[in-house]
């Protein structure tokens, strides 16, 4: 028996490749509802006037669809794997794993039910209503007993540094969603969270930042420790640094909420923390982006055969650029500007799509032919998602920049009189190229992942043939 | 070195990982309870009547604050726009807030009283009928769907237990409320006499036959930012 | 950069499945990465020192800088005012007539309240005050003026609004007339743009909308409104809003049902007073923008 199918034995690899095909299915799937929604701001009469397909109800799902229900699989599927081949240790409990799954799952379907019947708390990026946090909480718990029992029967004594990420994750989300959604219910679906006003703004920023924070910042570092060094047979560049810029992400992150509420009714004070962490939390972002790419120094001639390790090197990229460009915007003279634009949403979508998506595809590319037991399907076909995907997200992000700066200063222009020059609506008008420019850009990542979808369909359908043929 | 200890223990850890992240929290969050200057002293503010409260939950239905923002900045445009800045004091009964962090349409914290109502059926019914550039949804099924009031009295006292000081008779005449604040020329005196003689009697969906969702919706919309008295209220530094 | 060869792995290893295993060079931080970082906790020190920021037991560190928003937003609004109280202070003391030969002041009107128009006008009488595609919401580009066309009339209307008052007629609605009534009196206010289908039904029309529905007392005697008036053309009224009901013009729509439909359930049109002074509630407009958002309207078209 191979060194490999041994792994194969001793690993629990059926939970790991249940949350890859997941994830990439609800890739499609946030990606898809994106694009609608992109198509709807264009053009408006396209939801048909269905209360379920109107651009209030479907931004949730979008937003959650992308984070939650894709990003939360592919840091479930990474995590299992990681935490099981860095501990050399089969995850801590079948049942808990297998519960993790398909509650997680069941969350999504609730959130996909309930979302377009209009029940949300009214909470950004936290719109689920009482019983779906209620569960929420119950499979995030066993997921941290999953996780931490997995790392207790590790064999190397000490923990890998892409563990401390994921380990960090899963702390602070369950702190952040159990107190951003503390509320009182009044029926089965509805309910009045308990904090209001200022505090509730600043709890909710507090949530949303740090979801941004540790969901999506922290859980895709512990992606990039193990998949880069792994996919470029390097070693992490520098172990002091990871130390450095851990601990210092996790301290400063979470100082930075304010930065939403800048020029609002949240005091003077509180806003300023907001700005200075912001702003101190530059260097240890870059940190991850310096012990990823500098992992790579002396292999560099890879990149031009390999990818996989393209879309590792862009996205850390596209992380250093919004890790640059979040600091900037928090600046309260800056964020004057671009509050309440659509440059806030090319910055969250430079960092979405950018980072969190290809360094997503990237490890699912890197780990699924090793779940199988076979080779990808097709090298060349990465290659184009590689491309489909970076023009995508640049075809994204520059129009949006051009529409946010546009529509900030228009709100502010004033004529040599003193008059203010644009009406709002004469600012909405100005939008609309920019907006079907977006849903171009963003329609060139959907085609992507749709190629990536079928690459890796059959690089899984080959494996199982291969698998027939050698019994 | 220090962090071999740390990092070869995972419930050393997850403590301390614990331990860093509380701190941010903590220093930002506690002293909004307590520092008194947090929430402005006004004149007016009062909490939402049955009728508008139906409407700032059909507000949430529908997700409008992914669009509006209810939270107008101290810049002179701003001012210029849409008037006085927003006070903290002003979404003291919001559970949740409603702030916002998109315009992709206007800033709604003082539409009230800015239009009619009749133009509030008909922008709800198709925007693009009153402002051509608008890209907003339309809401049709809003002067369709009769109005939810069975739970009214419910929600009231769900929202007294998390602060909002709504009192045991408006509670107890939560539907009389509503009705009397939607259906023109019926006994009002109650309402106003619990709600204060501000609150707008009108029949907003334009339909007399009945209570709709857009009767409640219109009513929220209407009263949004009318509540302080700004004649009185003097700046205060925060 | 450094030569990673000569630097020693701490010593760690994880997962060797595949013969390469995890492992971690111990690089010093680079330099310009620490310094840089060293720099953003100096300029976050400076800030705390300068503008408000760490909260207390009892409030808040204000900062040497004594800087608040709403400090700042007074400056700005200051700084704003500057330039147009020259323009404020003309506008105010200047009567229509001698604004219409001012052509920068003129400018200045125009250009400011094309924007407030824009904001709070528009979303009711449309781009430019071309009216909306839903009845009830007037032109403000033609000639005809329910409330009359001057610039001081248009600067009423807006300071202080315009309720409209046509009543409901049919019985079913709270007026006084049956149904039959109410064909026959929209048989005669069709006439009066002569599109009437049934003359029968026009002369008993005739006879209610002069005698017992008194149409008259508010449309005139000839149907040409409140402000042309009566059979001599003096006016009735100028508050009143009574359209002309003998032009093309029509409010809520021309077609015969339409018409029907005001006459038996009445009319309810308002515009909002915008006058700080005026008694609605919510957002207001101050004189200055009044007066350049008139000037706007009136010279929109229909200015009289």
């Amino acid at each position: 028996m191979s060194e490999e199918s041994k792994a194969i034995q001793t690993y629990d690899y059926g939970v790991v490749k249940l949350f890859s095909i997941a994830a990439i299915a609800y890739a499609v799937v946030g990606l898809l509802v994106g694009v609608i929604l992109a198509l709807e701001l264009t053009f408006p009469e396209l939801n048909g006037n269905i209360p379920y397909l109107s651009f209030g109800r479907l931004r949730p799902l979008h937003t959650s669809a992308v984070i939650f229900a894709f990003g939360g699989s592919v840091l479930f599927a990474t995590s299992y794997y990681v935490v099981q081949r860095t501990s050399q240790a089969r995850l801590f409990s079948d049942f808990l794993s297998k519960f993790t799954f398909w509650g997680w799952n069941l969350i999504v379907v609730s959130v996909v039910i309930t979302y377009p019947l209009g029940l949300t708390q009214g909470k950004e990026y936290a719109e689920m209503i009482w019983p779906i946090d209620v569960f929420i909480v119950l499979v995030w718990v066993a997921y941290f007993v999953n996780f931490v029992g997995t790392l207790a029967k590790r064999k190397e004594p000490h923990i890998y540094v892409a563990n401390w990420f994921f380990l960090s994750f899963i702390i602070v989300v369950a702190m952040l969603h159990i107190v951003n959604n503390l509320a009182i219910p009044v029926n089965f679906t509805d309910s009045y969270p308990i904090f209001s006003g200022v505090q509730d703004a600043m709890i909710q920023w507090w949530y949303a930042h740090n979801a941004v924070g540790f969901f999506l910042t922290s859980g895709f570092l512990g992606i990039m420790y193990y998949f880069v060094p792994k996919q470029a047979e390097r070693p992490v560049y520098s172990y002091r640094l990871s130390i450095v810029h851990f601990w210092s992400l996790c301290f400063l992150y979470i100082w930075a909420g304010p930065h939403h509420l800048h020029y609002t009714a949240l005091p003077d004070w509180a806003s300023t923390l907001g700005a200075t962490f912001s702003i101190m939390l530059l260097l240890p972002s870059w940190g991850g982006m310096i012990n990823g790419i500098m992992t790579l120094s002396g292999a560099w001639h890879k990149l031009r055969t390999d990818p996989i390790l393209r879309f590792f090197i862009i996205s850390l990229s596209f992380y250093g650029m919004s890790t640059f460009e979040g600091p900037m915007m928090s600046i309260k003279s800056v964020n004057a500007l671009s509050h309440y634009t659509d440059w806030t949403v090319g910055h969250v979508h430079s960092g979405a799509l950018g980072w969190v998506a290809m360094v997503s595809f990237a490890a699912l590319y890197h780990m699924i032919p090793r779940l199988w037991g076979t080779t990808i399907h097709s090298v060349k076909l990465i290659n184009l998602h590689f491309w489909l995907s970076t023009i995508g997200v640049v075809i994204y992000i520059v129009a949006m920049w051009i529409a946010g700066i546009m529509q900030g200063l228009m709100w502010r222009a004033y004529d040599q009189y003193g008059n203010l020059t644009y009406s709002f609506a004469e600012t909405v008008e100005a939008m609309h190229p920019y907006y079907l420019i977006r849903t171009i850009g963003g329609l060139v990542f959907l085609v992507g992942a749709l190629i990536m979808v079928y690459n890796i369909w059959m690089t899984i359908a080959n494996a199982d043939k291969r698998a027939t043929a050698s019994v | 070195m220090k962090h071999q200890t740390i990092e070869k223990s995972v419930p050393l850890m997850a403590v301390l990982t614990l331990l860093v992240v509380l701190i941010g929290g903590i220093v930002e969050i506690v002293p909004l309870f307590y520092i008194e200057s947090t929430i402005e002293k006004v004149e007016g503010m009062r909490p939402y009547t049955p009728l508008e409260l139906r409407g700032r939950d059909l507000y949430i239905r529908e997700g409008c604050y992914n669009c509006h923002s209810q939270m107008i900045r101290p810049f002179r445009d701003e001012a210029e726009r849409y008037g006085h800045y927003s006070l903290a004091a002003e979404s003291m009964y919001d559970h949740p807030f409603q702030w916002g962090s998109k315009r992709t349409g206007p800033d709604l914290a003082r539409v009230g009283g800015k239009y009619s109502s009749l133009w509030h059926q008909a922008h709800m019914k198709n925007p693009r009928d009153m402002v051509p550039e608008s890209v907003m949804p339309s809401y049709p099924w809003l002067a369709e769907n009769e109005l939810d009031i069975s739970d009214i009295a419910k929600r009231m006292e769900a929202l007294t237990m998390v602060g909002v000081p709504y009192t045991k008779e408006q509670i107890a005449n939560a539907v009389a409320d509503l009705k009397a604040q939607a259906i023109p020329d019926s006994d009002s005196d109650g309402l106003l006499a619990r709600y204060g003689e501000k609150v707008s009697l009108e029949n907003f969906d334009g339909q007399s036959d009945r209570i709709t969702e857009l009767d409640a919706m219109v009513a929220y919309l209407q009263m949004l930012g009318t509540l302080v008295d700004f004649s009185s209220y003097q700046a205060q530094s925060r | 950069m450094a030569d990673n060869k000569e630097i020693e792995t701490t010593g760690h290893k994880w997962d060797d499945e595949e013969g390469y295993p995890l492992t971690e060079y111990n690089n010093p931080l680079p330099k310009w990465w620490l310094y840089s970082y060293y720099a953003t906790i100096i300029f976050a020190v400076v800030y705390w020192v300068l503008y408000p920021a760490w909260p207390t037991p009892n409030g808040f560190t204000k900062g040497i800088l004594g800087w608040t928003q709403y400090g700042q937003l007074k400056e700005e609004m200051e700084e704003g005012q500057k330039a147009r109280k020259v323009f404020e202070e003309k506008l105010s003391s200047l009567t229509s007539q001698e604004i219409s030969q001012d052509s920068q002041l003129l400018q200045f009107a125009i250009s400011g309240g094309k924007t407030i128009f824009g904001d709070n006008c528009a979303p009711c009488h449309g781009n430019s005050g071309i009216g909306s595609k839903v009845g009830g919401f007037p032109t403000l580009v033609d000639d005809d003026w329910l409330f009359g066309g001057t610039l001081e009339n248009i600067t009423t209307t807006i300071k202080y609004g315009r309720k409209g008052q046509m009543p409901a007629h049919l019985e079913a609605n709270g007026g006084s007339f049956s149904q039959a009534q109410v064909s026959d009196l929209t048989q005669y206010a069709l006439s009066l743009s002569g599109r009437a289908s049934d003359n029968a039904a026009v002369t008993r029309g005739d006879e209610l909308y002069h005698g017992e529905a008194s149409c008259n007392s508010c449309h005139g005697d000839h149907g040409k409104g409140s402000l042309i008036g009566k059979a001599d053309g003096e006016p009735i009224d100028n508050s009143i809003g009574a359209p002309n009901l003998s032009d093309a013009i029509w409010l809520y729509g021309s077609d015969p049902a339409t018409v029907e439909a005001s006459i038996a359930k009445g009319r309810t049109g308002e515009m909002p007073s915008w006058a700080e002074d005026s008694d609605r509630a919510g957002r207001k407009l101050n004189d200055l923008a009044i007066k350049q958002v008139s000037i706007y309207v009136h010279s929109l078209g229909g200015g009289q």
